[in-house]
Protein backbone atom coordinates (compact mmCIF):
# COMPACT_ATOMS: atom_id res chain seq x y z
CA UNK A 1 0.00 0.00 0.00
CA UNK A 2 1.39 3.05 -1.47
CA UNK A 3 -0.91 6.12 -0.45
CA UNK A 4 -0.21 8.22 2.45
CA UNK A 5 -4.06 9.05 3.00
CA UNK A 6 -5.96 11.99 2.85
CA UNK A 7 -4.58 15.84 3.25
CA UNK A 8 -6.40 19.08 4.23
CA UNK A 9 -5.88 21.65 1.34
CA UNK A 10 -7.49 24.79 2.00
CA UNK A 11 -11.05 25.16 3.97
CA UNK A 12 -13.05 22.20 1.62
CA UNK A 13 -11.07 20.06 0.14
CA UNK A 14 -9.64 16.46 1.34
CA UNK A 15 -7.20 15.16 -1.27
CA UNK A 16 -5.49 11.78 -1.51
CA UNK A 17 -3.49 9.74 -4.21
CA UNK A 18 -3.69 6.20 -4.62
CA UNK A 19 -1.70 3.72 -6.95
CA UNK A 20 -3.91 2.21 -9.73
CA UNK A 21 -3.97 -1.80 -7.26
CA UNK A 22 -5.47 0.47 -4.33
CA UNK A 23 -7.94 2.08 -6.42
CA UNK A 24 -9.15 -0.98 -8.53
CA UNK A 25 -9.53 -2.35 -4.56
CA UNK A 26 -11.44 0.47 -3.00
CA UNK A 27 -13.46 0.44 -6.47
CA UNK A 28 -14.18 -3.52 -5.96
CA UNK A 29 -15.20 -2.95 -2.29
CA UNK A 30 -18.08 -0.28 -3.34
CA UNK A 31 -19.10 -2.85 -5.99
CA UNK A 32 -19.70 -5.26 -3.00
CA UNK A 33 -21.58 -3.18 -0.61
CA UNK A 34 -23.65 -1.95 -3.33
CA UNK A 35 -24.26 -5.29 -4.64
CA UNK A 36 -24.70 -7.11 -0.95
CA UNK A 37 -27.33 -4.24 -0.30
CA UNK A 38 -29.36 -4.79 -3.33
CA UNK A 39 -29.23 -8.93 -2.89
CA UNK A 40 -31.67 -7.64 0.00
CA UNK A 41 -34.69 -7.55 -2.76
CA UNK A 42 -37.96 -6.94 -1.41
CA UNK A 43 -39.58 -9.86 -2.19
CA UNK A 44 -43.51 -9.70 -2.48
CA UNK A 45 -44.08 -6.25 -3.00
CA UNK A 46 -47.29 -6.16 -4.13
CA UNK A 47 -48.25 -2.78 -3.47
CA UNK A 48 -46.91 -0.10 -5.74
CA UNK A 49 -48.07 2.71 -3.76
CA UNK A 50 -46.40 0.88 -0.50
CA UNK A 51 -43.04 0.67 -2.34
CA UNK A 52 -43.21 4.15 -3.83
CA UNK A 53 -43.05 5.28 -0.36
CA UNK A 54 -40.21 3.15 0.72
CA UNK A 55 -42.24 0.20 2.87
CA UNK A 56 -40.76 -2.80 2.48
CA UNK A 57 -41.98 -6.19 3.07
CA UNK A 58 -39.41 -6.64 5.62
CA UNK A 59 -40.28 -6.97 9.12
CA UNK A 60 -37.25 -9.57 10.23
CA UNK A 61 -33.67 -8.93 10.40
CA UNK A 62 -31.52 -10.58 7.35
CA UNK A 63 -30.51 -13.37 8.24
CA UNK A 64 -27.14 -12.83 6.48
CA UNK A 65 -24.76 -11.85 9.55
CA UNK A 66 -23.21 -9.09 7.05
CA UNK A 67 -26.78 -7.26 6.42
CA UNK A 68 -27.51 -7.94 9.56
CA UNK A 69 -25.00 -5.68 11.09
CA UNK A 70 -25.12 -3.50 8.15
CA UNK A 71 -29.33 -3.00 8.82
CA UNK A 72 -29.35 -3.57 12.70
CA UNK A 73 -32.32 -3.51 14.76
CA UNK A 74 -33.56 -0.05 16.22
CA UNK A 75 -35.08 -1.31 19.15
CA UNK A 76 -33.99 -4.18 21.33
CA UNK A 77 -37.76 -5.06 21.81
CA UNK A 78 -38.78 -7.54 18.28
CA UNK A 79 -41.98 -6.29 17.99
CA UNK A 80 -41.24 -2.34 18.11
CA UNK A 81 -37.89 -3.43 15.68
CA UNK A 82 -40.17 -5.29 12.82
CA UNK A 83 -42.53 -2.39 12.81
CA UNK A 84 -39.72 0.52 12.24
CA UNK A 85 -37.69 -2.03 9.71
CA UNK A 86 -40.92 -2.04 8.05
CA UNK A 87 -41.20 1.62 7.46
CA UNK A 88 -37.63 2.50 7.22
CA UNK A 89 -35.31 0.07 5.66
CA UNK A 90 -35.59 1.01 2.53
CA UNK A 91 -34.52 4.09 3.06
CA UNK A 92 -31.65 2.92 5.09
CA UNK A 93 -30.06 0.84 2.59
CA UNK A 94 -30.37 3.77 -0.23
CA UNK A 95 -28.49 5.83 1.52
CA UNK A 96 -25.78 3.24 2.42
CA UNK A 97 -25.51 2.72 -1.16
CA UNK A 98 -25.33 6.07 -2.26
CA UNK A 99 -22.43 6.28 -0.05
CA UNK A 100 -20.87 3.62 -1.94
CA UNK A 101 -22.09 5.13 -5.10
CA UNK A 102 -20.03 8.20 -4.58
CA UNK A 103 -17.06 7.05 -3.72
CA UNK A 104 -17.30 4.40 -6.33
CA UNK A 105 -18.47 7.85 -8.40
CA UNK A 106 -14.76 9.91 -7.29
CA UNK A 107 -12.62 7.08 -8.20
CA UNK A 108 -13.76 6.12 -11.31
CA UNK A 109 -13.02 9.47 -12.39
CA UNK A 110 -9.67 9.50 -10.47
CA UNK A 111 -8.00 8.04 -13.43
CA UNK A 112 -4.65 9.63 -12.48
CA UNK A 113 -5.26 8.63 -9.24
CA UNK A 114 -5.77 11.68 -6.87
CA UNK A 115 -9.33 12.46 -5.50
CA UNK A 116 -10.08 15.79 -4.12
CA UNK A 117 -13.28 15.66 -1.56
CA UNK A 118 -15.42 18.46 -0.40
CA UNK A 119 -17.02 17.74 3.21
CA UNK A 120 -20.48 15.91 1.99
CA UNK A 121 -17.92 13.44 -0.40
CA UNK A 122 -15.68 12.91 2.70
CA UNK A 123 -18.70 12.27 4.98
CA UNK A 124 -19.94 9.85 2.00
CA UNK A 125 -16.62 8.52 2.04
CA UNK A 126 -16.56 7.59 5.62
CA UNK A 127 -19.78 5.98 5.67
CA UNK A 128 -18.67 3.63 2.69
CA UNK A 129 -15.50 2.94 4.31
CA UNK A 130 -16.77 2.08 7.46
CA UNK A 131 -19.87 -0.31 5.49
CA UNK A 132 -16.57 -2.26 4.21
CA UNK A 133 -14.83 -2.59 7.53
CA UNK A 134 -18.17 -3.56 9.46
CA UNK A 135 -18.65 -6.59 6.30
CA UNK A 136 -15.10 -7.64 6.72
CA UNK A 137 -15.42 -7.11 10.28
CA UNK A 138 -18.15 -9.81 10.40
CA UNK A 139 -16.39 -12.34 8.20
CA UNK A 140 -12.59 -11.72 10.18
CA UNK A 141 -15.21 -12.52 13.30
CA UNK A 142 -13.81 -9.02 15.40
CA UNK A 143 -16.30 -9.86 17.56
CA UNK A 144 -14.43 -12.84 19.04
CA UNK A 145 -10.72 -12.64 18.07
CA UNK A 146 -8.49 -10.79 19.88
CA UNK A 147 -6.21 -8.02 18.24
CA UNK A 148 -3.35 -10.51 18.91
CA UNK A 149 -5.14 -13.64 16.81
CA UNK A 150 -5.81 -11.58 13.71
CA UNK A 151 -2.49 -10.28 13.93
CA UNK A 152 -0.92 -13.76 14.06
CA UNK A 153 -2.68 -15.17 11.17
CA UNK A 154 -0.43 -17.07 9.03
CA UNK A 155 0.58 -15.74 5.49
CA UNK A 156 -1.28 -18.44 3.64
CA UNK A 157 -4.63 -18.24 5.77
CA UNK A 158 -7.35 -16.43 3.16
CA UNK A 159 -8.43 -14.12 5.88
CA UNK A 160 -5.08 -12.82 6.21
CA UNK A 161 -5.48 -10.70 2.96
CA UNK A 162 -9.22 -9.30 4.50
CA UNK A 163 -7.18 -8.46 7.64
CA UNK A 164 -4.95 -6.39 5.63
CA UNK A 165 -7.63 -4.40 3.45
CA UNK A 166 -9.75 -4.24 6.80
CA UNK A 167 -6.33 -2.44 8.79
CA UNK A 168 -5.70 -0.22 5.83
CA UNK A 169 -9.32 0.82 5.19
CA UNK A 170 -9.30 1.91 9.30
CA UNK A 171 -6.14 3.94 8.30
CA UNK A 172 -7.76 5.31 5.45
CA UNK A 173 -10.22 6.52 7.39
CA UNK A 174 -8.75 7.51 10.47
CA UNK A 175 -6.63 9.96 7.87
CA UNK A 176 -9.70 11.30 6.45
CA UNK A 177 -11.44 11.98 9.98
CA UNK A 178 -8.28 13.80 11.35
CA UNK A 179 -7.95 16.10 7.96
CA UNK A 180 -11.68 16.73 8.70
CA UNK A 181 -10.92 17.69 12.02
CA UNK A 182 -8.04 19.63 11.37
CA UNK A 183 -8.78 23.12 12.55
CA UNK A 184 -5.50 24.64 11.65
CA UNK B 1 -48.49 10.98 52.63
CA UNK B 2 -50.17 13.61 50.54
CA UNK B 3 -47.37 14.95 49.12
CA UNK B 4 -45.98 11.24 48.04
CA UNK B 5 -49.59 10.42 46.32
CA UNK B 6 -48.99 13.52 44.10
CA UNK B 7 -45.68 12.65 43.64
CA UNK B 8 -46.65 9.20 42.10
CA UNK B 9 -49.19 10.28 40.48
CA UNK B 10 -47.17 12.55 38.72
CA UNK B 11 -45.06 9.66 37.95
CA UNK B 12 -47.62 7.95 36.28
CA UNK B 13 -49.14 10.78 34.29
CA UNK B 14 -45.82 11.33 32.64
CA UNK B 15 -44.99 7.31 31.92
CA UNK B 16 -48.72 7.65 30.07
CA UNK B 17 -47.71 10.36 28.81
CA UNK B 18 -46.85 10.85 24.79
CA UNK B 19 -44.30 13.44 25.41
CA UNK B 20 -42.38 11.17 28.05
CA UNK B 21 -38.77 11.50 27.28
CA UNK B 22 -37.20 8.45 24.82
CA UNK B 23 -33.61 7.99 24.36
CA UNK B 24 -30.99 6.92 22.05
CA UNK B 25 -27.95 4.84 22.88
CA UNK B 26 -24.80 3.46 21.11
CA UNK B 27 -23.67 0.50 21.96
CA UNK B 28 -20.11 -0.59 21.33
CA UNK B 29 -18.83 -2.35 18.96
CA UNK B 30 -15.09 -4.04 18.55
CA UNK B 31 -14.94 -2.36 14.48
CA UNK B 32 -16.01 1.50 14.57
CA UNK B 33 -12.82 3.60 15.36
CA UNK B 34 -12.93 5.71 18.50
CA UNK B 35 -12.18 8.72 16.36
CA UNK B 36 -14.93 7.69 13.82
CA UNK B 37 -17.64 7.71 16.75
CA UNK B 38 -16.25 10.73 18.19
CA UNK B 39 -16.83 12.48 14.43
CA UNK B 40 -20.11 11.10 14.00
CA UNK B 41 -21.32 12.35 17.08
CA UNK B 42 -19.96 15.73 16.15
CA UNK B 43 -21.28 15.46 12.72
CA UNK B 44 -25.04 14.69 13.38
CA UNK B 45 -25.86 16.29 16.61
CA UNK B 46 -23.53 19.03 16.56
CA UNK B 47 -21.96 18.26 19.69
CA UNK B 48 -18.49 20.11 20.69
CA UNK B 49 -15.49 17.51 20.57
CA UNK B 50 -14.97 17.75 24.37
CA UNK B 51 -18.89 16.26 24.36
CA UNK B 52 -18.65 14.01 21.62
CA UNK B 53 -14.97 12.48 22.83
CA UNK B 54 -16.98 12.03 26.64
CA UNK B 55 -20.02 10.31 25.22
CA UNK B 56 -17.31 7.57 22.92
CA UNK B 57 -15.40 7.37 26.24
CA UNK B 58 -18.46 6.29 27.81
CA UNK B 59 -19.40 3.78 25.26
CA UNK B 60 -16.20 1.91 25.26
CA UNK B 61 -15.22 1.90 28.53
CA UNK B 62 -19.13 1.29 29.72
CA UNK B 63 -20.04 -0.55 26.84
CA UNK B 64 -22.94 1.96 25.90
CA UNK B 65 -24.17 5.47 26.42
CA UNK B 66 -26.95 7.57 25.44
CA UNK B 67 -26.25 10.08 23.14
CA UNK B 68 -30.08 12.13 22.66
CA UNK B 69 -32.85 12.29 24.27
CA UNK B 70 -36.14 13.24 22.80
CA UNK B 71 -39.82 12.29 21.55
CA UNK B 72 -40.07 8.81 19.91
CA UNK B 73 -40.36 10.26 16.75
CA UNK B 74 -36.88 12.48 17.20
CA UNK B 75 -35.19 9.30 18.79
CA UNK B 76 -36.33 6.81 15.80
CA UNK B 77 -35.31 9.87 13.44
CA UNK B 78 -31.48 9.72 15.11
CA UNK B 79 -31.26 6.17 15.28
CA UNK B 80 -31.81 5.99 11.63
CA UNK B 81 -28.94 8.49 10.80
CA UNK B 82 -27.07 6.43 13.11
CA UNK B 83 -27.75 3.54 11.45
CA UNK B 84 -26.77 5.38 8.35
CA UNK B 85 -23.02 5.93 9.25
CA UNK B 86 -22.53 2.77 10.87
CA UNK B 87 -23.26 2.67 14.36
CA UNK B 88 -24.85 0.00 16.58
CA UNK B 89 -27.82 2.32 18.13
CA UNK B 90 -30.95 1.65 19.67
CA UNK B 91 -34.04 3.29 21.04
CA UNK B 92 -36.08 2.73 24.24
CA UNK B 93 -38.03 5.13 26.79
CA UNK B 94 -35.82 6.90 28.71
CA UNK B 95 -37.33 5.42 31.95
CA UNK B 96 -36.64 1.72 30.81
CA UNK B 97 -33.82 -0.16 32.28
CA UNK B 98 -30.98 -0.11 30.18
Amino acid sequence: MKSEGFKRHGSNSYVAEFAENEREILINLTEQIIELLAERIDHGQEDPLAAMVGITSHDSPPEDEVLHRLLPNAYQDEVDSAEFRRYTESTLRSKKQAHAMAMRMYLKSAEDGTVDLEHDGANAWLGAINDMRLALGVRLNVQERTQDELELLAPDDPMRGVYIVYGWLGWLQEGLIEALMDES
Amino acid sequence: MVKTDTHIEEQIREIFSSDAPWVTIVWDDPVNLMTYVTYVLMELFGYPKAKAQELMMKVHTEGKAVVSTGSREEMEHDVARLHEYGLWATLQRGDQAI
